[in-house]
């Protein structure tokens, strides 16, 4: 029975059925009153009913390309505008080139690795990317940093502001020769600090309500074009007894993110911590939260020591190869690694 | 009620300070019916027993349309609400910036006086944020925790915090004489004066739990006393021992310090305090493999050599929670400090020496390290004195 | 179907006073109808006085009824309809159509089951790019942001053996016949699904020759747990909505699924047993990080033995 599949609440189903009204055309041409009146509900309740009928099927008429079902795209029209969309840069070229262009707009990134390999440098780092303007190459947005763990340092953030507010004024020099250098207008480290709204999550609890308010917060603030969570993992490390309950929260969370992603155009950056797991008689590294939520994130890059260097490797990608590159994490903070062995290893 | 009625009327004003800070920053456990929910859809939550922020986001969309029998749309209006009450208000980096400039002393950081390390520390152990050593038995953990308890004890005027020190003390390792030792060594100026020594010592309040239960109450009235008296540094030494035979190795879901760390990280941050922690050493087991399944096994002959290494107990989970890493170790007879995590600092090594002043760096401009070396302990040609006497 | 009031515009016999007789018997709509003894009804109509057209009535309400349900077929006729219109779909990787003998069925759900990072993803691009090339339309439901353009033109690339430039015609009619749509929660999905079914069965023109839904459990885990029926209920209307829109307009549908990890650390798929039964075909996926090659196990096959494996793979 096709009114089954309605977003409404049992009892409502329940009161539709017994009415007669079992499948979503015998309540196209129902008046809100005459509704009310069968299923002896008030006037308003029969007006939200219909209102979550016609909202599956008044998008036929709306929709201006020629496609099967309404809000769909077609792949040549993403591709175009792929084309076109901007990437937010490592400030690592050999990173950037694996990621073809650096973190993807558009989709969800989770980066995991051992501790102090550099994630929380690499969230700080990105925040303050994403605000490199156009002019530059950049994508001229705000940033979102949910701080879970506490390991945001003011102090780091400044360093690595100041050392791209000196890289950009570098740039200016180099291609703006002449009077009009001094017309672009180069960013102060106090204007980056100022671009990254930091919120501090005390508990699974704000976090998912955290992540549920960023639609309206974004909404308000348009130009934000990365949203960086640092660490998805800490709070659901503890104080978890129910697993099941864990993996529903976390798969709710997941597809909230990605609704972000896709909504607004930015990109959502994870970090994950690892853990060890047991498989195939032997324990092993593993990024955490287990295996439900290694399918909730578009794009997943592992940090990890490579002999002496330290190496990104895309673990899961819909679009790019599984590759690795090198980089290291300077008192500028994230940039390509020294040695000039051989860059890029595919695999 | 009848029990805070007999409490002291100071003590109430405690408790009411605390729930600001604690309960207050904690949105989690905001009821319901504050949220300005209309009222038909306010009583059908409350009806089911759903009243805080927590009982009512811990439950799917789809659970909540269950439970609440109301259909989606009202579920997510109600959710988005809720949501919107519970979560927590930005700042932006440069007014976090600002207001630390203005309201702490050296923009939060306790200065270790190590020249080197403070400056790749940013100035020293930051405020609000856990730092652990790790190094093996002997290396001088427990003088490093002394020295720092005597630098947030002492007078301002002096390059100190000026305030008091909680030491939890689990090995019963605390010494008062060597406290006062490295004081007069250290600080001969200050240690000079008449009383001054005893000032000091008065200062530090040492705990001796001898569980992790006691241990975990401990901490419930810690946090109360953070905020009554001016503490300005938390020291356990150390973490480990207080898990020693509880703590089983191998892949398991519940870390038995999960809960110790979320309060203790919550702790240093709202009362904006560095917290210090040591933590031991044990040889690595043969599970601990620090590869994932993707690297292939092309690094064996390395493994080997790293086999007769130690690493930090309490394991990986433990060491994602703490904001920095010390390591202490011994190679070829000379002691060094390493950064080993560090959000703002490049991986540093400093060999260092344990004198009648504590510990002294030999060299300022750290040794960077990269690799398996950051977290590798070595432990050789280590000598198990812990005092080099009158070196100097 | 639905209320019996519905009804009296269409067919004379069914007036206001039919409907207080079928009233007086508790019948409102045409269930409450098929679950009453119609022989009983004749009987208690006969005694009233306007007894012949009462039974003019059930009897119109028993033809609308036949028309409703779908007419009987046998084997030969199953089997006509399998070869004529029910093809196998290639899935642009050879040794994949030599393992399923020829590739995926259309009319058949197949799902594809594996960890992450196992290939499920990448088989859906190669199917997709493939039946977008020469075969006709592809929708793609997408609860992950994995659908990659890039990666698709790559393969279609790849696929038609020319170089870049001199495909262009060809990469954009191809592309062209893949819709890709967000779905973000099980609701949306069910929307797509019933618009998907209105428009093909009432508007001609659109000829969709696949569809995928990359990854359904991701959809479908929220719901289920905890203790209510209502979310199984919807699990299986959207495996019942899926199977009839395969069956119906003959197309392939290929939904993916992931792993948790069962008892003892071995992996199972997410979606448990009372999933199982949904998809006709159910191939399970791995992946040798070392060697990157990839490898496929089958489940569950209506004609084929389960246990057959294969490698395979992806440039």
């Amino acid at each position: 029975m096709e009114v089954l599949r309605l977003p409404l609440s049992a009892s409502q189903k329940g009161k539709l059925i017994s009415a007669g009204y079992t499948s979503i055309a015998s309540l196209s041409s129902v008046s809100p009153s005459h509704l009310a009146l069968e299923l002896k509900v008030s006037e308003t309740e029969a007006l939200e009913i219909l209102k979550s009928v016609s909202d599956g099927s008044r998008l036929q008429s709306t929709s201006s390309s020629f496609t099967i079902v309404n809000g769909a795209q077609s792949a040549w029209d993403m591709l175009q505008e792929e084309e076109t969309s901007v990437h937010i840069t490592t400030s690592c070229a050999d990173l950037d080139s694996i990621l073809g262009g650096g973190i993807s707009c558009k989709e969800v990134t989770e980066i995991g690795g051992v501790p102090g390999i550099g994630k929380t440098q690499l969230g700080i780092q990105l925040a303050v990317n994403v605000q490199i303007p156009y002019d530059y190459g950049g994508v001229g947005g705000k940033a979102i940093y949910i701080d879970t763990e506490g390991s945001f340092m003011v102090e780091r953030a400044l360093q690595i502001a100041e050392a791209c507010s000196a890289d950009m004024a570098e740039y200016s020099r180099l291609h703006h020769k002449g009077p009009q250098a001094c017309e672009v207008k180069t960013m102060q480290p106090k204007d980056f600090l100022e671009n990254i709204f930091y919120f501090r999550v005390c508990s699974y609890t704000e976090q998912i309500a955290l992540t549920n308010y960023l639609d309206k917060f974004i909404t308000e603030h348009k130009d934000v074009k990365v949203v960086i969570i640092d660490s998805i993992t800490f709070h659901f490390r503890q104080d978890f007894d129910d697993m099941a309950l864990r993996t529903r929260i976390l798969s709710g969370m997941a597809l909230n993110l990605m609704k972000l992603a896709r909504k607004f155009g930015l990109a959502v950056v994870v970090l994950n911590q690892v853990t060890t797991k047991y498989a195939d008689g032997q324990f092993h590294l593993a990024l955490a939260l287990g295996d439900s939520w290694s399918h909730s994130s578009t794009n997943r890059i592992i940090l990890h020591w490579n002999g002496n260097e330290r190496y990104a490797y895309i673990d899961k990608s819909p679009s790019l190869r599984s590759a690795s590159a090198p980089y290291s994490v300077t008192p500028k903070g994230i940039r390509p690694s020294d040695s000039n062995n051989k860059r890029i290893k595919h695999v | 009620m009848l029990y805070i009625k007999n409490l002291h009327f100071k003590q109430i004003s405690i408790i009411k300070s605390l729930i600001i800070i604690f309960g207050g920053r904690d949105m989690a456990n905001k009821r319901i019916t504050e949220m300005g929910l209309p009222k038909s859809i306010g009583h059908i939550f409350a009806a089911r027993n759903i009243i805080t922020a927590k009982d009512a986001l811990s439950l799917t969309e789809f659970e909540l349309m269950e439970l609440l029998d109301v259909g989606l749309a009202q579920v997510k209006s109600a959710l988005a609400l809720i949501s919107e009450m519970t979560s927590p208000r930005y700042q932006t980096v440069q007014t976090l910036l600002d207001q630390r400039k203005q309201n702490e002393y050296l923009t939060g950081h306790l200065p270790t006086q190590l020249k080197g390390l403070d400056a790749a520390l940013c100035g020293g152990l930051p405020f609000g944020a856990l730092t652990e050593l790790v190094g093996p038995s002997g290396i001088g953990k427990t003088q490093f925790c002394l020295k720092l308890s005597l630098l947030a004890a002492l007078p301002s005027c002096y390059g100190g915090l000026d305030g008091q020190v909680i030491y939890i003390d689990v090995e019963s390792k605390f010494s008062s004489r060597r406290l006062i030792e490295i004081g007069i060594n250290s600080f001969p100026e200050v240690f000079c004066l008449d009383g001054i020594a005893k000032e000091m010592a008065g200062r530090i309040t040492v705990l001796r739990p001898g569980s992790l239960t006691e241990f975990t109450e401990s901490l419930q009235e810690i946090k109360v006393s953070v905020l009554q008296y001016k503490v300005k540094l938390l020291i356990v030494d150390s973490m480990a021992a207080l898990v020693s035979g509880e703590y089983e190795q191998g892949p398991q879901r519940q870390h038995p310090l999960g809960w110790h760390i979320s309060f203790l990280k919550s702790l240093a941050e709202f009362s904006r305090i560095p917290v210090v922690m040591t933590n031991q050493v044990r040889s690595r087991g043969a599970n601990q493999i620090s590869q994932y399944i993707f690297q292939e096994s092309t690094v064996e002959d390395d493994t080997e050599k790293f086999d007769s290494r130690l690493v930090a107990a309490l394991g990986i989970h433990w060491a994602h929670a703490v904001n920095i890493r010390l390591v202490l170790e011994s190679r070829s007879g000379q002691r060094f400090i390493k950064v080993a995590k560090s959000p703002m600092s490049p991986t540093l090594a400093f060999p260092f020496q344990v004198t009648s002043m504590g510990i002294i760096l030999l060299n300022d401009d750290g040794v960077e390290m990269a690799g398996p070396q950051i977290n590798a302990i070595d432990h050789q040609g280590h000598s198990d004195i812990i005092f080099h006497g009158d070196e100097r | 179907m639905g209320a019996l009031k519905y009804l009296t515009e269409g067919y004379a016999t069914i007036d206001t006073n039919f409907l207080q007789f079928c009233a007086s018997h508790g019948i409102f709509s045409i269930e409450d109808f098929l679950v009453h003894d119609v022989r009983m009804l004749v009987a208690s109509a006969e005694q009233l006085s306007n007894s012949d057209t009462l039974k003019q009535g059930i009897n119109q309400l028993l033809s609308i009824i036949e028309t409703c349900h779908q007419p009987w077929m046998n084997g030969l006729v199953l089997l006509e309809n399998r070869e004529q219109k029910k093809h196998c779909l290639p899935t642009g990787c050879n040794s994949f159509d030599v393992f399923l003998q020829g590739g995926l069925r259309e009319g058949h759900v197949t799902e594809l089951v594996g960890p992450s990072s196992s290939g499920k993803t990448q088989v859906c691009f190669h199917v997709a790019s493939k039946v977008a090339m020469k075969l006709g339309g592809v929708v793609y439901l997408d609860s992950g942001n994995s659908f990659s353009p890039t990666r698709v033109k790559q393969i279609v690339t790849r696929i038609s053996g020319s170089v870049e430039n001199q495909v262009n015609g060809n990469l954009q009619q191809a592309l062209r016949n893949i819709e890709c749509h967000a779905v973000f929660d099980i609701y949306a999905l069910l929307n797509v699904l019933r618009q998907l079914k209105s428009n093909l069965e009432f508007q001609a023109g659109y000829k969709v020759r696949l569809i995928i839904v990359d990854s359904i459990s991701s959809l479908i885990a929220p719901i289920l747990g905890g203790n209510n029926a209502q979310g199984h209920a919807l699990m299986v209307s959207v495996g019942y909505m899926l199977k009839k829109l395969a069956d119906r307009h003959n197309i392939a549908v290929v939904v993916t699924n992931h792993m948790v990890s069962g008892e003892g650390g071995n992996l199972k798929p997410a979606l448990g047993e009372s999933w199982k039964n949904v998809p006709h075909v159910q191939l399970q996926f791995s992946r040798d990080h070392a060697t990157n090659i990839y490898g496929v196990y089958i489940l569950k096959h209506p004609y084929m033995a389960s246990g057959g494996s294969a490698n395979f793979m992806i440039p």
